[in-house]
């Protein structure tokens, strides 16, 4: 059972002088892959770019880089995508998988001994280093032998509870250490402090940027995160039951569950800035202005707002959300 | 054999006893036992190359200390800096050069040789596997983490074959002789190696000290090999340029760079323009320099920026000196970048212990150098091996650290357990000691020598035969430039033949001599423009100083009016503050006003006057040193220099005295005519030339008026004194005099100053060279006509005829309408000037993240 949403992402730039010339990086083409196909996109930028490539990276992330040379005081980028979802982690059975303590051990450099590529994602990268404070506060979540996918979500719960989510509280550069400080951010901070908390511990975890649609189904609370676009995280647990060969686990801390077919998966990375949705050098501009909005709307038959703790609830919608800027 | 007595004899064939084996030997302070002697072999005499080098300089001590000393004059005179960082900023110091060279024998040599060929091909096969299928991962040869969690890994160079498919170009080597005689590799650089500049300087100053040993001890020449580094740039740049001429630039972080002064004497002996990153941009995944005459296409970079610096488009987004775009112009094969980016990562100390493996998957080779034990702490077994004996190891980060490829850490304070991947233990080596002369006699340092090896346009290595030896600033400190160490010359002596090639062009073609004609950027060209304007401005301050000073020092006749008018001219140029009481109502006053004005660098007392000129000259100057010669270069730095220690105070707190002030603008005035003589004959007429000169004769201009204006309104030219003022004012009192004797009225003045256009100084003299100048700027008519306009067509828009009936109000309300109409025109043309050719550069226009 799939659910097609179509999302229309929208970034405007009005800068008090005119630009020329711009080149901007941007992650905006969903995934496609198992577990969502891409029906359409649809990347319009005005005004017309000179030069637009597309290149997949390292990662299997779709980049388009653009490049606006005509002097310009305002700029819009439209991505619209519709993309088909089917739910990924119904069926998990996080008590099953392996210890956690084993999957770290995988992980260990050994001689002569083939890697596992998950590794990458152990790592340090610029927006969450590797802090010490984190690793204090992930360890009541990783005693002794208990399932890896068991430690994982018992973390996201936490980091759910002990955080409040405040739009104000801080900016697109703001440091995990800060955010974890004052236990307060949006989705993107959650994302950074789950993913630092996990590396610590000797976990790989992916950033994961994409939507969410938040209107909720009937008799489902709304979904935080919406007004923009979203991130949360991935984290690595082989072998565990209902989880796809990969290892890849989905979770949401701002809303505390594992993401279904109301999340579409942009792009993933170490952290914000491998997949930051648009970003751009210019010249000239001065002082400028961004607004950013997203609208998600459902187009065919629908699953439920993610896994919580039992398989997902069905409903029929059709709905529309809509934001602005972040 | 005998042993002479007579131990001052100059020259004893038999090697037993010169002077200079003498001065080497006698007083040399023994280096420890347990390193290995480089002056010395284990019975305690010299080694024969040091007795073949004594024999042949026959220098006495009193001589060594004298090219000891000249050593230090020549790098003075040449402006040999480096840069230095520390808390309180960046300072500039003198580069430090010691007098003897550093000796590698012929057998010493080809061991190291072959080792560091080796490991440049290995470090250039790893490069290829860890951006292509990385075996080396798969396969367990390589810590993932240290490629992975390295800043110096760039993932979208991931699956990128570089252009020409070569990337590494020039590598590194630091190495070191243990005390069994072997040579080590202490560290290696991939990402933009430093030194090369200075390698070549060293041996150009050390050299003409000792022509002779150099020659007779067959040392070997190291021109042939940035040769042939050009040469396989140029080619791998032909083949990305298609059928066009290549055009190469070396890429600086700018002149706060710890080695700009090597990089800009890098640039103008291998003949490259030194740009940065602002100067280069890319279109349509190519990269193009940014010249006054518009876009010229770039082919290749040789780059001293750092790997994660070099596009804040996809790389460090705050880095302000790299281009954006480049990794795509990279990418999509459009130019060769020396090296290319995404190597950083070969550089960490950690990597050292997995090389042999390596070498043996990759190259099926064993390593002929050895490098220094180390242990990566993120293996546990390699941790739990060498943990408990850290005493006589190094505790390293295995990543970059504070700006630096690695940082030394004390093992007692650092947890290693908390991140283990994050450390990596080096076994110590005890440097070899070279001998150093110092003050008399000759001390043994440590050495560590930096060897580079060079790819060809086949891609097979090279090693320059030669390298910056560095020894530490005492016997057992560590070897750093950065904290006070210093460098050495490296004579690489050969059995064989000395390639005597110097740095001849190979035969070039037209299409290539028109390509090599030197680019001027768009910030090169704004810097010669400040750089004549400044020139002028400064030159004409130090007349206006010299005048005012004279005319308050003697008896003269000078009316109120010139009084009033010479002060308002002071005033409104700078020399002295807004609200001075002028020189009417006090002599006294506004002298002192002058005087404490004179030698402010900082504008600070609201006077703009001649060291605050002074100092922009020589800011204009070390901006363009790539392209003004060490003469031009030093001498706005002594003129800078001279005149701050002449018009320092005797007494802290005191004015300079006016005894004090008068020398020193004298010799200022003569220092700028050599300077403006430089300018004139010594200078390519390019388009930087031209605008230099135009922005000398555009501040000539509005100089001119200003003088016209201010003695106009003050109706000074009615005496004598105020035409014999204005005359010294224009240097032309002895014209005057020759011509018309001691007519001195109106008529007589405005054919001088005003419509004389063989005067340099009048009016119609500087606007007919400033249109002359103007026609040949780049561009045509459609941006030239424009800069025209601003100026009367022809003369100065009047003729002496025009004047025939005037009475000397008409004739002084003429000069004052066309004084005002000039000065703004000089302005205009300035800023018009500006906005066509050097818009590209300006600071308001710098990129900015959105």
């Amino acid at each position: 059972m799939s659910t097609t949403l179509a999302i229309t992402h929208e970034t405007r730039y009005s800068y008090a002088v005119p630009v020329s010339p711009a080149l901007h990086l941007a992650h905006l083409r969903p995934l496609a892959d198992a577990g969502q196909a891409v029906e359409h996109f649809d990347l319009a930028i005005d005004p017309m770019p000179d030069e637009v490539s597309t290149e997949t990276d390292v990662w299997g992330n779709q980049r388009t880089l653009f490049a606006v040379v005509v002097p310009h005081r305002e700029l819009c980028v439209r991505a619209s995508s519709q993309v088909a979802l089917v739910p990924r982690f119904d069926a998990i059975r996080p008590e099953d998988s392996p210890p956690w303590e084993t999957v770290v051990q995988r992980l260990q450099y050994v001689a002569r001994a083939p890697w596992e590529p998950a590794v990458e994602f152990v790592q340090p990268s610029p927006f969450v280093p590797r802090l010490e404070v984190l690793r204090a506060y992930a360890r009541p979540s990783f005693p002794p032998g208990r399932p890896v996918a068991a430690a994982v979500i018992h973390l996201m719960h936490r980091v759910h509870a002990d955080f409040t989510y405040d739009g104000d509280a801080t900016q697109i550069d703001t440091p995990v250490a800060e955010a974890f400080a004052q236990r307060r951010g949006v989705c993107q901070d959650f994302a950074h402090v789950l993913a630092g908390a996990l590396r610590m511990m000797g976990l790989p975890a992916r950033y994961v940027s994409g939507y969410l649609r938040t209107t909720p189904a009937p008799g489902q609370p709304a979904l935080v995160g919406a007004d923009a676009s979203h991130a949360w995280v991935q984290a690595w647990v082989p072998g565990t039951p209902g989880v796809p060969a990969d290892g890849w686990l989905g979770l949401d801390p701002t809303n505390d569950l594992l993401p279904g077919v109301d999340h579409v998966r942009v792009a993933v990375g170490r952290d914000f800035g491998d997949v930051t949705p648009l970003r751009g050098v210019i010249r000239g501009g001065g002082q400028h202005t961004l607004a950013v909005s997203v609208h998600t709307r459902s187009v065919g038959a629908a699953g439920g707002p993610g896994v919580a703790t039992s398989p997902a609830m069905q409903g029929e919608k059709q709905d529309e959300d809509e934001g602005t800027a972040s | 054999m005998t042993t002479p007595t007579q131990t001052s004899l100059p020259f004893d064939p038999a090697g037993g006893g010169n002077a200079a084996l003498d001065a080497l030997l006698r007083h040399a302070q023994p280096a420890d036992a347990r390193v290995w002697d480089e002056l010395r072999g284990a019975d305690g005499r010299p080694r024969p190359v040091w007795q073949s080098f004594a024999r042949l300089i026959a220098d006495g001590p009193q001589g060594l200390d004298r090219r000891v000393h000249e050593v230090a004059q020549q790098l003075r005179h040449d402006g040999v800096t480096h840069n230095v960082f520390s808390d309180q900023g960046v300072a500039v110091r003198p580069w430090s050069l010691e007098l003897l060279p550093m000796m590698i024998e012929p057998a010493d040599w080809a061991r190291i040789e072959a080792g560091v060929l080796q490991r440049a091909e290995l470090l250039e096969a790893m490069l290829a596997d860890l951006y292509g299928d990385r075996h080396l991962l798969h396969e367990g040869l390589m810590p993932p983490a240290l490629l992975l969690r390295h800043p110096g890994y760039l993932r979208p160079l991931h699956r990128v074959r570089p252009a020409g498919g070569q990337r590494l170009h020039i590598v590194a080597f630091d190495i070191a002789r243990g005390p069994d005689g072997r040579w080590w590799t202490v560290a290696q650089r991939t990402q933009g190696p430093s030194g090369l500049g200075y390698v070549m300087h060293n041996r150009l100053v050390i050299t003409r000290q000792f022509p002779d040993a150099f020659r007779e001890l067959r040392v070997q020449h190291i021109a042939s090999s940035y040769r042939r580094l050009i040469d396989a740039l140029d080619q791998r740049a032909r083949d990305v340029a298609g059928g066009q001429t290549p055009r190469i630039v070396l890429l600086t972080p700018g002149q706060y760079s710890e080695t700009y002064f090597e990089q800009a004497y890098l640039a103008r002996y291998l003949g490259l323009p030194l740009v940065e990153g602002g100067d280069l941009t890319v279109r349509a995944d190519r990269l193009f320099l940014k010249t006054v005459e518009g876009l010229e296409p770039v082919h290749g970079v040789l780059r001293r920026v750092d790997d994660d610096w070099c596009d804040p488009l996809e790389l460090r987004p705050d880095s302000a000196l790299g281009v954006p775009g480049l990794l795509r112009a990279a990418r999509a094969g459009h130019v060769v970048l020396a090296n290319a980016l995404g190597s950083g990562f070969l550089e960490s100390p950690a990597l050292q212990g997995f090389l042999p493996g390596i070498a043996q998957r990759l190259m099926d080779q064993e390593l002929l150098m050895p490098a220094l034990p180390t242990w990566w702490c993120g293996e546990p077994a390699a941790w739990l091996d060498v943990r408990d004996r850290m005493g006589d190891k190094l505790l390293r980060t295995a990543f970059p650290h504070g700006g630096r490829t690695s940082q030394m850490h004390n093992a007692s304070k650092v947890d290693v357990a908390a991140d283990p991947d994050a450390w990596t233990v080096q076994g110590r080596l005890s440097f070899s000691r070279t001998p150093i002369w110092h003050q008399g006699r000759t001390l043994p340092r440590p050495a560590l020598v930096r060897v580079y090896a060079i790819a060809d346009a086949r891609g097979r290595w090279h090693v320059l035969p030669g390298g910056m030896t560095r020894v530490a600033q005492g016997v057992d400190g560590s070897v750093s430039m950065q904290r006070g160490g210093s460098s050495l010359d490296t004579w690489v002596m050969t059995a064989g033949r000395v390639d005597e090639f110097s740095m001849l062009p190979s035969r070039l073609q037209v299409d290539d001599i028109l390509t090599r004609r030197r680019p001027v950027t768009s910030r090169t060209g704004e810097n010669l423009f400040w750089l004549g304007r400044y020139t002028e401005r400064t030159e004409q301050l130090v007349r206006l100083a010299r005048v005012t000073l004279s005319l308050i020092d003697t008896d003269n006749d000078a009316g109120p009016a010139v009084l009033q008018s010479l002060t308002a001219l002071a005033v409104r140029k700078g020399l002295a503050p807004d609200g001075v009481p002028t020189l009417l109502q006090s002599p006294a006053v506004f002298e002192r006003a002058v005087l404490s004005g004179l030698g402010d660098a900082t504008g600070e007392q609201g006077v703009f006057s001649v060291a605050y000129n002074l100092q922009a000259l020589a800011r204009a100057s070390q901006a363009l040193r790539e392209r003004l010669s060490a003469e031009q270069w030093g001498l706005m730095r002594q003129m800078s220099e001279g005149f701050a220690q002449a018009l320092a105070p005797r007494t802290p707190g005191e004015l300079p005295t006016r005894i004090q002030a008068t020398p020193a603008l004298d010799r200022v005035a003569e220092q700028l005519a050599a300077v403006t003589g430089a300018q004139t004959d010594r200078m390519t007429r390019d388009h930087g030339w031209r605008l230099l000169t135009v922005g000398r004769l555009i501040d000539r201009l509005i100089g001119v008026s200003a003088r016209f204006e201010e003695f106009l309104q003050g109706e000074a030219l009615g005496s004598a004194a105020g035409i014999d003022l204005l005359l010294e004012l224009f240097d032309s009192a002895i014209t005057f005099r020759a011509r018309y004797q001691r007519h001195e009225d109106l008529l007589a003045l405005a054919d001088l100053l005003v419509l004389d256009n063989s005067n340099p100084r009048a009016y119609a003299g500087v606007l007919r060279r400033l249109r002359t100048e103007l026609r040949k700027l780049p561009g045509g008519d459609d941006s030239i006509q424009p800069l025209l306009d601003l100026l009367p067509a022809e003369g100065v828009g009047f003729t002496l005829e025009d004047l025939r009936d005037a009475t000397d109000a008409q004739i002084a309300q003429r000069l004052l309408d066309l004084s005002q109409a000039m000065g703004q025109a000089g302005m205009h043309l300035a800023d018009a000037i500006g906005e066509r050719y050097f818009m590209l550069a300006s600071d308001e226009h710098r990129m900015q993240q959105v």
